[in-house]
C-alpha cells in the first residue's frame, strides 16, 4: 500500500558533536530545532505537530520527551515520542502527515553522552532472567553478528579489513584506530567507532503545504519500510538481517524499485561495524554475497564508484547512538537537496543487533519527472 | 484531504491486579492481545503493524522493554515502533495506531502494551525521575505531590472540599464494582475515604490510584477491511493532543502559561477532538466519558476541560448523580483510573471502555444507550494530553 499524500522533507539540520560544551541538552535541542526550522523557511507557528525520537536510559531521565518538549516547541502543541528509535520520530511524522491530519511536522531525536555510560544502560535493555548478567551491550552483539557472519561466509573478515582501509581514506576514521581501543572479537581496533553526542531535526510537509508555499528543493518520501527482528538474538540467525529486508522489500515497492543497484544514486546506510556493512549490503539489495568481494574490491561504494555510501562519512565519522539512524535519513535528504542527485537511500538501524530497520527511498523533482 | 474512517474491532483487557506473578511481562501483553484478536476473530498473520505502548522503561525495569514485548505482540519481520507520552502513552498508541490507518499504510494494525506497576518497587520512586535533576527532583517532587498543588489550587479556586474529593472515590468504586476487568473493585463510603490517612494533604489514601499491573490491546482497521470481512466495529471520529509546560513553576504565579488548578492543554486537545467530529455543544451530544484521573480531584478539571460541566458547577453536579451511571453524563463508569492504572495501558483502556460503551458490549456497568463517547489521557506532569471521540 502506498500513503494516501505525498510527504516532502523541506528543512534539516545537525548539532553533533554536542558534548563537553557549556550549554545544556535543553539549549542544544532548542538550537537544532530553530535551525531546521531557518533551513525550511519556516517559524514555529508553521509546524502542527511534533514528534521526537528519545531515549530515558541515554537521557537519564524518565519519560525523556518531558524535558525536551519546551526546547522543540511543544508547549501549546501535539507532541509524540517514539523512545524505540531516533528514526521511529519520522516514520511516525510521514504517517500523520499522509493521513491527511497534519501539514508540517518537526521530528527531532538526540543521543548525549554526559548523564551515563552508554554500555551500562544498553545492559539494562537486555532481559533480567537470560542475558543481562551476559553482560550484553550493542558492542558485544555487534561482535556477535561478526563472528555469525565470518562462520557462515569465511571471507567476510577480509572484506572487513578493506571497509576499514576504505573507512580510513574516506571517512576520516584514524588510522591509529578510534573507538574502542579492544572491541570484542571479532571486531578489531577501530571498528567500533567511539560514541559521540548529536542532536538532529528535520522539517517536513505535505505535498500540498509544498506547492501552496512554493518550496524549493522538497526531497519527497518514495517508499518508506520499517520492521523489527525479535526480541532474543538466540531467535536469530545474526549474519543475516531479515527485518532489513523485509523494511527494503516494502520500501522499494513503495518506490517502485526493481534493482536497487541501479535505482539510486548514492546510500547512507547505518553499519556501525564493517560487518554490518556487509551485512547491509546484502539485506538492502546492493550487493549480494557472491558478489561482496569484486563490489568491494572495485571501489562500487566509494565516493568515487558507481554507488557513493555514506558521503557524509557515514557512522563511522560520527556515531551518536541514539539519533545515528535519523542522521542517515538527515544526511541524505541534505545531499538531494543540494541538488547533487535526484534519488538516494537512506538505512537506519537501531538496537541490539541492528534489531530495528527503517529503509526510506528519497527522491527530488527531477527524480520524479525522470521516472 | 478527507481521511479515509478508521475503526477499532477488537479490544482485549488482562486481568488488573496488584500482583501478576502468573504471568511475566511479555505474558500480560500476550493475554491482552489474544483477548483482542480472538474478539474480531483474527490471527496475528491479519496485523500489518504494531505500535507498542510503554511508559517509562523504569516502571518494568528493563530498558526498551519494548524488545521484549515484539514476540509477544507477533511483531517478528513487521512494522513496529513505540510510543511513550507518560501517562498519555496508551491514548497516544491508539493515535499512533489510527495514523497508520488513515495514513493508507496499512488495513490492520495492533497496539498493545503491559506495565506491572505493583510490581515495580515504588512508582512515586520511579516517577520523581521525570522531573529535572536539578530544581523540581529534589524537592522531591512525585505525581501525587504534583496534584496534591493542583488540588490546593482547585480547591481555592473553585471551593470544592475535602469530602467533594471523597464523593469521586465514592461514585467511581461504586462502577468498578459492576466492572469485572476493574483492579480496586470494593465499594466504599464517603467516611472511609475520609478516615484513609493523607498521603500528600489534601489527598488521601483513597484519593489514591491503586499500582495496577496488567495489559491491554486494540485492533483498528480500515474502513475497506471491516466491510469486506463484514466485521463489527465502532470509529474513531475524533482525535487531539495538545501539552503544557515542562516546569510545574510555569503554572504558578504571575507569569504563568497556564492555572495549575485547571487542565488547559486537555481542554485545547478536545475542542480539536470535537472540532473532528463534528461536536459543538458536548453536554448534549457524549452520552458517555471516561476520563484519565489518577486522582479524585483531577477528575473535576477533566469534566470541565471536556466541556461537559462549567467551572464551579462540577461539583454540585457531581454530588447531584449527574456523572454516575444512570445519570445524564456517566463519567468513568468503568471506574476509571482511579480504580486500575496500569500506566502504560491506562489511556488506551479509556478509550477501549468508551469503544465497549458506544457498542453496547460493556455488560454490567454498560450506560444505556451510549452512542457517542469520549476518552482522555494524561501523561507526564501534567503534560501532555490525548483526547479521542468513539462512535457507534
Amino acid at each position: 500500500m502506498s500513503l494516501n499524500r505525498r510527504v516532502a522533507v523541506i528543512g534539516s539540520a545537525v548539532v553533533a558533536p554536542f558534548a563537553g560544551g557549556d550549554r545544556s541538552l535543553e539549549e542544544v535541542l532548542y538550537d537544532v530545532s530553530r535551525r531546521a526550522l531557518a533551513d525550511a523557511g519556516l517559524t514555529m507557528d508553521g509546524i502542527d505537530g511534533i514528534v521526537v525520537g528519545s531515549n530515558d536510559q541515554f537521557d537519564g531521565r524518565a519519560i525523556a520527551v518531558m524535558a525536551a518538549s519546551g526546547s522543540v516547541g511543544g508547549v501549546d502543541r501535539d507532541i509524540l515520542s517514539t523512545p524505540s528509535a531516533g528514526e521511529h520520530a519520522f516514520v511516525m511524522g510521514v504517517l500523520r502527515i499522509a493521513s491527511g491530519h497534519y501539514e508540517t511536522h518537526l521530528v527531532v531525536s538526540w543521543s548525549p553522552l554526559e548523564a551515563s555510560s552508554l554500555p551500562e544502560a544498553q545492559r539494562l535493555g537486555a532481559d533480567p532472567y537470560f542475558h543481562r548478567r551476559l553482560p550484553l551491550d550493542d558492542a558485544s552483539t555487534f561482535a556477535l553478528q561478526g563472528a555469525a557472519l565470518a562462520a557462515a561466509w569465511p571471507a567476510a573478515g577480509a572484506l572487513a579489513d578493506r571497509i576499514m582501509e576504505h573507512r580510513r581514506a574516506h571517512a576520516g576514521v584514524s588510522p591509529d584506530g578510534a573507538g574502542a581501543a579492544r572491541p570484542p572479537w571479532p571486531l578489531k581496533e577501530g571498528m567500533l567507532p567511539p560514541m559521540a553526542s548529536g542532536a538532529v531535526a528535520l522539517v517536513i510537509a505535505s505535498q500540498d503545504h509544498v506547492r501552496r508555499h512554493g518550496v524549493a528543493n522538497p526531497v519527497w518520501v518514495r517508499g518508506m519500510g520499517w520492521a523489527t527482528e525479535p526480541a532474543f538474538l538466540g531467535d536469530r540467525d545474526l549474519s543475516t538481517a531479515p527485518a532489513l529486508k523485509e523494511a527494503a522489500r516494502r520500501a522499494y515497492d513503495e518506490a517502485g524499485i526493481g534493482d536497487p543497484r541501479d535505482a539510486v544514486a548514492m546510500a547512507e546506510i547505518c553499519g556501525v561495524t564493517p560487518y554490518q556493512e556487509l551485512i547491509a549490503y546484502d539485506a538492502l539489495g546492493l550487493s549480494r554475497r557472491e558478489d561482496w568481494d569484486e563490489d568491494v574490491r572495485s571501489g562500487r561504494f566509494l565516493p568515487s564508484g558507481r554507488l557513493p555510501v555514506n558521503p557524509s562519512g557515514g557512522v563511522a565519522a560520527l556515531y551518536p547512538v541514539f539519533c545515528a539512524g535519523l542522521m542517515r535519513i538527515e544526511a541524505v535528504a541534505r545531499r538531494l537537496r543540494g541538488q547533487r542527485e535526484a534519488a538516494g537511500l537512506a538505512h537506519a538501524a537501531s538496537g541490539p543487533a541492528m534489531m530495528y530497520q527503517t529503509v526510506l527511498v528519497l527522491g527530488t523533482d527531477a527524480g520524479e519527472a525522470r521516472k | 484531504m478527507t481521511s479515509p474512517r478508521v475503526g477499532i474491532i477488537g479490544i482485549g483487557q488482562s486481568a488488573f491486579k496488584s500482583r501478576r506473578d502468573d504471568a511475566s511481562y511479555p505474558d500480560l501483553v500476550r493475554e491482552a492481545v489474544g483477548a483482542a484478536l480472538s474478539q474480531c476473530g483474527l490471527g496475528l498473520d491479519a496485523v500489518e503493524a504494531v505500535v507498542y505502548s510503554l511508559s517509562p522503561d523504569a516502571m518494568v525495569g528493563i530498558g526498551n522493554a519494548e524488545r521484549l514485548g515484539v514476540d509477544a505482540v507477533g511483531g517478528r519481520n513487521k512494522r513496529f515502533l513505540r510510543i511513550n507520552t507518560g501517562g498519555a502513552t496508551g491514548i497516544s498508541s491508539v493515535a499512533a495506531a489510527y495514523y497508520h490507518v488513515a495514513a493508507g499504510a496499512c488495513d490492520v494494525v495492533l497496539t498493545a502494551g503491559a506495565d506491572k506497576v505493583g510490581e515495580c518497587g515504588d512508582s512515586q520512586t520511579v516517577l520523581n525521575k521525570i522531573w529535572d535533576p536539578i530544581y523540581e527532583r529534589p524537592l522531591p517532587q512525585g505525581t501525587i505531590t504534583m496534584l496534591a498543588m493542583s488540588a490546593i489550587r482547585y480547591a481555592h479556586k473553585y471551593a470544592m472540599s475535602e469530602e467533594d474529593m471523597a464523593r469521586v472515590v465514592v461514585k467511581n468504586r461504586r462502577h468498578a464494582a459492576l466492572n469485572p476487568n476493574a483492579h480496586l473493585r470494593k465499594e466504599v463510603t464517603l467516611e472511609e475515604v475520609m478516615a484513609s490517612r493523607y498521603i500528600a494533604w489534601p489527598i488521601k489514601l483513597m484519593d489514591c490510584c491503586p499500582q495496577s499491573s496488567g495489559g491491554g490491546a486494540m485492533v483498528l482497521a480500515s474502513e475497506r477491511f471491516i466491510r469486506q470481512n463484514r466485521l463489527d466495529a465502532v470509529w474513531i471520529t475524533g482525535i487531539g493532543h495538545c501539552s503544557e509546560t515542562y516546569y510545574i513553576g510555569d503554572r504558578m504565579g504571575t507569569g504563568q502559561t497556564a492555572d495549575h488548578a485547571d487542565a488547559y492543554a486537555l481542554g485545547k486537545a478536545f475542542d480539536r477532538a470535537y472540532r473532528m467530529a463534528g461536536v459543538t455543544d458536548p453536554q448534549k451530544q457524549v452520552d458517555v466519558a471516561e476520563l484519565y484521573a489518577p486522582f479524585s480531584n483531577t477528575e473535576y478539571h477533566a469534566i470541565e476541560a471536556a466541556g461537559l460541566a462549567r467551572p464551579r458547577q462540577t461539583v454540585a453536579q457531581l454530588n447531584e448523580g449527574r456523572f454516575s451511571i444512570g445519570g445524564e453524563i456517566p463519567v468513568n463508569p468503568s471506574g476509571g483510573t482511579l480504580c486500575t492504572n496500569a500506566i502504560a495501558v491506562t489511556a488506551m483502556i479509556r478509550v477501549a471502555e468508551v469503544a465497549l460503551q458506544v457498542s453496547g458490549r460493556a455488560g454490567g456497568h454498560q450506560v444505556k444507550g451510549a452512542r457517542l463517547g469520549i476518552a482522555s489521557g494524561n501523561g507526564g506532569d501534567h503534560q501532555f494530553f490525548g483526547t479521542m471521540v468513539v462512535e457507534a
